[in-house]
């Protein structure tokens, strides 16, 4: 290899010359020249750009403190929404569920969130209603996200009609007109995780062939 | 205010509301029937008395061990029985470390209750002498993993440990009837309690306002259930215990409903245990047979070393011919006692049938390994069959055989061996 500015991403520091490993993962490789461990654990770490999944745990005069399952609530302005003004800030109980976005994440701060796109529109942040939500590691979240789409998710999205949003935080929800269309959604999801690609196309025909 | 915040479950309104509509057309969210119970794995650990339930994602430790007490005054003939519960952080956030909370204290109440007013355990078996030495019994169960429902698993997991806990052997004797020997488990096989039945928990909740039953809720289901009630049943169809602790109001139709269907799943869990313990207690008098040179004589010895058979009134003291010569018949037909013996003490003779079969291995190394293991034991019972076989009248040479042997021997053990000395030496002293 010729001389080459490498950028490491998490996982990776460099000490002195040398490149170590700090994190339990696979190591990816984005040309043309990122490298970067990806882990998947239960505890997210926030970082700013991500959609993240939010329960609503308290409301102060300035805030919503949410929980996006990091190690602190974060904060969700109340005027961040679209065409939000002092007169018309949203009601929201304890227990809401928000899909919203992270504008800042430093350490040791709370992060800050906002229902607005970067255009100040709404898209599709706000208040998710009805459905269930189900726990998933960060792993599966990425898996979930990325392109070419997850097997499994793909596979059910074909046969069954159901609404779902994933959140980067290890949260996705589900949403269908039936309550045993969300549960074999969220549960064969959730089951596929341990799964390799080819387990889960086995797992995803047994899967529809009990549904008919 | 954010610490006691990240303490406790952090629950949507959507799933609550979805729980409730889900069980309206009988399904709950991790794809159960109402009265279905997750999937139940019993496990037991290398000591005896200790075992690992999961149920579903719930995970219980529990560890049964004895001891030595004075008995209550007003009960000087039973032994008793102590339940400790510790739920550990690391099993939900909400669990501190230190003093048990309320629901480590109810926890504990409902097992100990099942087994002690129905008198599942057998007290007066534990008494060793009256009014002055019973055992005391403790059971320690640990919370691992909290995916609900805890205490149909944490009273799974003291029962099984129960079944396959084993108290040293203990003999009165000397002059006055108050001296007491106990007996490692190496010189005589350790005893089981005696169950008379299996108390099983069952824990029905009840969610929303037509109060839905469901048998075995998970950790979500718990957060949304507005009562539960615990039966604790046996086969046979007795209730020993019911609990049910504040929450929603229950119609007596329900209740009886669910001691119907509690004590339809208290036999298939009841069964689950029995037939673990049992290949667990196969494994365990496995593990006591060596197979090694298969030959007719050891097989009878194989045989009876599956049952256990009480060694009979021989005491071993030390020194003393007789009892050579009893034991040396007794061996073929004897259970597990005789691994790990000290080659200066008398009977088994390790020493005489090592030297007139220097083809084993250096047995005393294997002595030195865990008690339940009777290699030594299982050759030097092959060997003692020749023996016997040969000629009984060998054992006067055999005898002066054997100091001299163990006197080289000796010489020739290992340090470690010294542990085993220890051991058996407390049993020459009594």
């Amino acid at each position: 290899m010729a001389n080459q500015t490498l950028k490491l991403g998490g996982g990776l520091p460099q000490d002195g010359d040398a490149i170590c490993v700090m994190k339990a993962g696979k190591l990816r490789f984005m040309k043309p020249n990122k490298y970067w461990v990806e882990s998947s654990q239960k505890r997210y770490v926030p970082s700013a750009g991500d959609n993240v999944l939010g329960v609503v745990v308290d409301t102060k005069p300035e805030n919503f403190l949410v929980d996006i399952k990091g190690p602190a609530l974060a904060f969700l302005p109340v005027l961040s929404f679209e065409g939000g003004t002092r007169r018309n800030i949203p009601k929201f109980e304890v227990g809401t569920l928000l899909y919203v976005r992270v504008v800042s994440a430093n350490t040791g701060m709370n992060p800050e969130l906002t229902c607005m796109d970067a255009n100040g529109k709404a898209a599709e942040y706000g208040v998710l209603k009805e459905g269930y939500m189900f726990e998933s590691s960060t792993g599966l979240s990425r898996a979930l996200l990325s392109s070419p789409p997850h097997p499994v998710l793909e596979g059910l999205g074909k046969k069954l009609s159901f609404e779902i949003a994933v959140g980067i935080n290890g949260r996705f929800w589900v949403n269908a007109s039936q309550s045993s269309t969300v549960i074999l959604v969220g549960n064969a999801i959730q089951k596929s995780e341990s799964l390799s690609l080819v387990q889960q196309k086995i797992y995803l025909e047994k899967l529809l062939k009990s549904i008919q | 205010m954010e610490q006691r915040l990240a303490n406790s479950l952090i629950m949507t309104v959507n799933e609550k509301k979805f729980i409730e509509n889900a069980l309206v057309s009988d399904i709950r969210v991790d794809g159960r029937r109402p009265f279905d119970y997750r999937n139940l794995t019993i496990r037991f650990g290398s000591e005896d008395g200790s075992s690992e339930v999961q149920l579903g994602k719930t995970q219980v430790l529990a560890f049964v061990t004895g001891q030595l007490v004075q008995p209550y005054r007003d009960r000087p003939n039973e032994g008793s029985f102590a339940i400790y519960t510790e739920f550990s952080p690391m099993a939900d956030p909400s669990f501190e470390p230190g003093r048990p909370g309320d629901s480590a204290i109810e926890l504990g109440r409902i097992v100990d209750r099942g087994l002690r007013e129905s008198r599942a355990v057998d007290t007066e078996s534990l008494c060793v002498i009256a009014g002055k030495l019973v055992w005391s019994i403790r059971i320690d169960l640990h919370i691992i993993d909290n995916g609900g429902n805890l205490v149909d698993a944490a009273n799974i997991a003291a029962l099984a440990a129960l079944s396959t806990f084993r108290r040293p052997e203990c003999t009165v004797g000397g002059e006055d009837g108050q001296e007491l020997t106990i007996h490692p488990p190496d010189v005589r096989e350790p005893l089981p309690l005696i169950l008379h039945h299996f108390p099983v928990a069952v824990t029905f909740g009840f969610i929303g306002k037509e109060n839905i039953v469901v048998i075995d809720p998970t950790h979500y289901e718990e957060e949304v259930m507005g009562g539960s009630l615990t039966a604790t049943l046996n086969t046979n169809g007795d209730v020993c215990a019911i609990q049910k602790a504040g929450g929603d109001g229950v119609l007596q139709s329900v209740i009886m409903q669910c001691l119907r269907i509690a004590s339809v799943k208290a036999g298939d869990i009841t069964s689950k245990i029995k037939n673990a313990v049992e290949s667990y207690n196969t494994q365990r008098s496995l593990r006591k047979i060596k197979r090694h040179n298969p030959s007719p004589a050891v097989s009878n010895v194989a045989k009876h070393h599956t049952e256990r058979l009480v060694l009979g009134a021989n005491e071993f003291n030390v020194g003393s011919q007789s009892n050579e010569h009893d034991t040396m018949n007794e061996i073929s037909s004897t259970a597990n006692g005789f691994s790990n013996r000290d080659p200066n003490s008398q009977s088994v003779d390790t020493d005489a049938l090592r030297a007139s079969q220097p083809s084993c291995a250096t047995p005393l190394d294997k002595l030195n390994e865990e008690s339940t293991q009777v290699n030594p034991e299982t050759k030097s019972t092959q060997q003692s069959s020749d023996m016997n076989s040969s000629a009984s009248t060998h054992e006067a040479t055999d005898i002066g055989l054997q100091e001299n042997q163990s006197n080289t021997l000796k010489d020739a053990v290992k340090p470690k061996h010294k542990r085993r000395k220890k051991s058996t030496s407390n049993v020459n002293a009594s």
